[in-house]
């Protein structure tokens, strides 16, 4: 419009200044050209706003129907435009390395190894319905780890069905990318992995009180159930998490929380194959370096769950900024049986703990979900990502009835205890190089044999380890 | 037992009694009808208090024709819909399968409670000297007519114009094709729905002349200062019939079907039909007709079943793909 009013202006000093000495009649022809040149150019003006104000409602439109996709250090996800269907792509890539020193010349345990290969398709339909996916394609076969639909009435209740982890152990729990070592600690050995199962959870208050509550087929201590249940009996589960301080204006306090998990089942005896509590050559319970250490096995006969399994562990979790804390202890109680006479049973109650300690060199805030750089490996810029020291201690005491009727006190430990220390490198939110010395020490076993538990427990272990690492 | 059934059965009957007293309707609307159905949803919303006791809340929604259809095909649980041409509810009929094939036979005059037509709306003075649609096909004129990809009121537009051609030309297609690629060379801004091109003529001062229902432009009349702008009623222009029917599947899922019944039944009402007068639709009741006939200017009126075949016919030929109108842009590039 101001450009129209000076055309206007202009026009008007045209007619009286370049125009003098024209007749009036030329002069009235003229003005009226120029008023008509100028209403013509002032619709031009008014057209050209208004296709602009249709094409931007045009635009807002299409947003409202437009797939919304998006790659970046959260991986691959596409969404309709209401949000109401996602699709994404995230990743995990672990390489490993194991160097084991003063092993006793075990063979093979020095090596590379692709810990974990895992794609993880995740979702949601319909809004309300999230779906995930996770096959692994880091060991000698294809496994199906995560497959599981959950219904998300609110934040506060959700339900979930398929196979997951089941909520027990605090670190087990954590997802792998952001586990502090290469492996978990030895409480691990004594909760369940993953599971198939129905279970109802939630955050309350925006987490300041997490829940879940389910029931499960039954795995033994430490396993993935293998996608099938040999017996009629169910496992309940069942976990209580504090966080009391998450939104108090206590800034030193909000990172602190503390919590109670625990599982009760029945697994009843079955010669077939139960979820691998059962011993003889089936893995025990595994060091950092996944050597067995302690395995059922008596010298004579079989040992099989016959009987009430339940575990109990308290446990809880402290970050500050670039400090974090986190502690375990696990009692894992199993009636087993054994096969061949003497014919007896007991109730053997295994315990475990764990506290595990980090100190982020560069800055970040440490949790239990990671370190995120502040300023992502970038060398040209003098960006070098995220530091991280840590170190753990853990401990695990094997029932002392086990001994000798469920397990040969000669080749499996009574006892384990493990310290570690080690150095995270966070390049960027995606990238981490890990390296780690563990040393684990043994009661019992180490007598002579040329399998393991025996070849293992014969003397300390020592095993240094490393690790490449793609999450996307 | 029997005293403790009879008191279930009461209860029962209290609760079912208590939990049907309000309800609420959806009505998918085009773009112009916002007066209309404020005025006649208060209206229905009293008189069904009245008749049952029951308390309706009615939800509005309005857009183009063609995109309202679209959008309860999609989902958009309608249960009554209020739409500019019968070829729209047939759409929803094949692909949304939401209601029989013979709905239009469900309700008197081939369910359309009212009629309109197309007209002319020019600024004070009518400074272009328009009296027909030949004064349209005048080169440098802009015309508003919105989109008939979108708009319903653009689809009768475009058929006005063509049976004015048709009628002037003695039924040859091809001069009528060249008359109204004129027409639309004239256009200067596209929009959507009806109640948009209003927007573009009226409040953006774009055009020379608005040409679409009569209705808005009697309320653009209405609504502004006196003499600024003008109705010219062309010497031919066609009979708009803006149908309206129950989307039944939508109704039975909602519990509504009655309600739907008896809410668009009540257009046919004297008072229904005096609501659509005051609101400058064409009414069907012959009394309320003969009251406002002063109100609406005397027009020579074709349908589109006599110029057309009706329209399906109309829509395969003139707006589907590749179809005449699609042709006649194509050649305006």
């Amino acid at each position: 419009m101001k450009a129209i009013n000076k055309m206007t202006m202009a026009a008007a000093l045209a007619a009286q200044v370049g125009l003098s000495g024209v007749p009036a009649q030329n002069q009235d022809t003229n003005a009226a050209a120029l008023l008509r040149r100028i209403s013509e150019l002032e619709q031009k003006v008014k057209i050209l706003e208004r296709k602009g104000e249709l094409s931007e409602e045009a635009s807002v439109e299409k947003a409202k129907t437009t797939p919304l996709v998006t790659i970046g250090a959260g991986g691959l996800q596409a969404s309709s435009a209401d949000t109401n269907f996602v699709f994404a792509l995230h990743g995990v890539l672990q390489m490993d390395n194991r160097t084991f020193f003063n092993d006793g010349n075990i063979q093979g345990n020095d090596s590379f190894l692709l810990r974990r290969a895992r794609p993880i398709f995740s979702g949601t339909v319909f809004r309300d319905f999230d779906f995930f996916f996770v096959p692994d394609f880091g060991g000698s076969t294809v496994q199906i780890f995560d497959a599981y639909l959950n219904y998300h009435y609110a934040p506060w209740l959700q339900l979930r069905a398929g196979k997951f982890k089941v909520p027990v152990g605090l670190e087990q729990l954590q997802a792998d990318r952001d586990t502090l070592f290469n492996e978990r600690s030895l409480v691990t050995d004594l909760v369940p992995n993953r599971d198939l199962g129905f279970q109802l959870w939630g955050d309350v208050a925006g987490g300041v009180v997490s829940y879940a509550v389910g029931v499960f087929n039954g795995v033994g201590d430490g396993r993935n159930t293998s996608n099938a249940d040999f017996e009629d009996d169910r496992e309940f589960s069942g976990r209580l998490f504090f966080q009391p301080f998450k939104k108090s204006k206590a800034v030193a306090l909000q990172g602190f929380g503390l919590g109670v998990a625990g599982s009760f089942g029945n697994t009843s005896s079955n010669a077939t194959g139960l979820s691998a509590t059962t011993g003889g050559t089936l893995p025990g319970y595994a060091t950092d370096g996944q050597q067995q250490f302690f395995a059922y096995n008596p010298t004579t006969g079989t040992v099989t769950a016959n009987g009430g399994h339940w575990r109990l562990s308290p446990q809880g979790y402290y970050y500050y900024g670039p400090f974090g804390l986190l502690g375990e202890y696990v009692m894992s109680s199993q009636r087993v049986s054994r096969s061949a006479a003497p014919l007896t049973s007991a109730n053997l109650e295994h315990t475990a703990w764990q506290v595990a300690a980090s100190w982020v060199l560069t800055g970040e805030d440490a949790s239990y979900n990671g370190v995120t750089p502040r300023r992502p490996f970038d060398p040209r810029n003098g960006k070098w990502g995220a530091f991280q020291i840590v170190g753990r201690y853990t401990e695990l005491d094997i029932d002392n009835d086990t001994f000798p009727l469920f397990s040969n006190p000669l080749t499996s430990a009574s006892a384990a205890k493990s310290w570690s220390a080690g150095l995270n490198w966070y390049l960027n939110r995606n990238l981490r190089l890990n390296a780690s010395y563990s040393r684990t020490t043994f009661t019992g076993g180490g007598d002579a044999g040329t399998t393991s538990p025996a070849t293992v427990t014969r003397q300390p272990e020592e095993v240094f380890l490393t690790r490449a690492q793609l999450a996307f | 037992m029997k005293k403790t059934l009879a008191l279930l059965t009461v209860l029962a009957a209290t609760l079912t009694s208590l939990a049907a007293k309000e309800f609420t309707l959806l009505n998918v609307s085009y773009d112009p009808t916002r007066e209309l159905y404020a005025d006649f949803n208060a209206a229905f919303v009293k008189h069904w208090k009245e008749k049952t006791g029951e308390t309706v809340n009615i939800q509005q929604s309005h857009g183009g024709s063609g995109k309202q259809a679209r959008a309860v095909i999609d989902g958009l649980e309608a249960d009554v819909v209020t739409l500019a041409l019968a070829y729209d509810i047939d759409a929803i009929v094949e692909k949304g399968k939401l209601l029989p094939a013979d709905w239009q036979k469900r309700l008197p005059h081939n369910s359309s409670p009212y009629t309109s037509t197309i007209v002319f709306l020019v600024r004070k003075g009518n400074p272009k000297g328009i009296k027909d649609w030949d004064d349209l096909v005048k080169p440098g004129l802009g015309i508003i007519p919105a989109n008939p990809k979108t708009s319903g009121a653009a689809r009768w537009t475009y058929l006005a114009a063509w049976g004015y051609a048709l009628k002037k030309n003695n039924g040859d297609e091809a001069k009528a094709k060249e008359f109204v690629a004129k027409f639309y060379r004239n256009v200067p801004v596209w929009d959507t729905g009806a109640r948009g091109a209003t927007t573009t003529f009226v409040q953006r001062g774009i055009g020379d002349v608005l040409v679409g229902w009569e209705n808005e432009a009697f309320l653009t009349l209405k609504e502004s200062n006196k003499g600024e702008f003008e109705i010219i009623a062309p010497s031919v222009s066609i009979l708009a019939e803006p149908p309206v029917t129950v989307v039944d599947k939508n109704a039975k899922r909602r519990g509504t079907e009655a309600l739907a019944k008896a809410y668009l039944e009540y257009l046919y009402t004297p008072e229904g039909q005096e609501i659509a007068a005051r609101n400058f639709y064409r009414p069907r009741l012959d009394a309320v007709a003969e009251k406002h006939a002063k109100d609406f200017p005397k027009l020579n009126l074709f349908t589109i079943d006599e110029v057309f075949g009706g329209w399906r016919k109309a829509q395969k030929t003139h707006f589907a793909d590749g179809g005449v109108f699609d042709q006649i842009q194509q050649g305006n590039r």
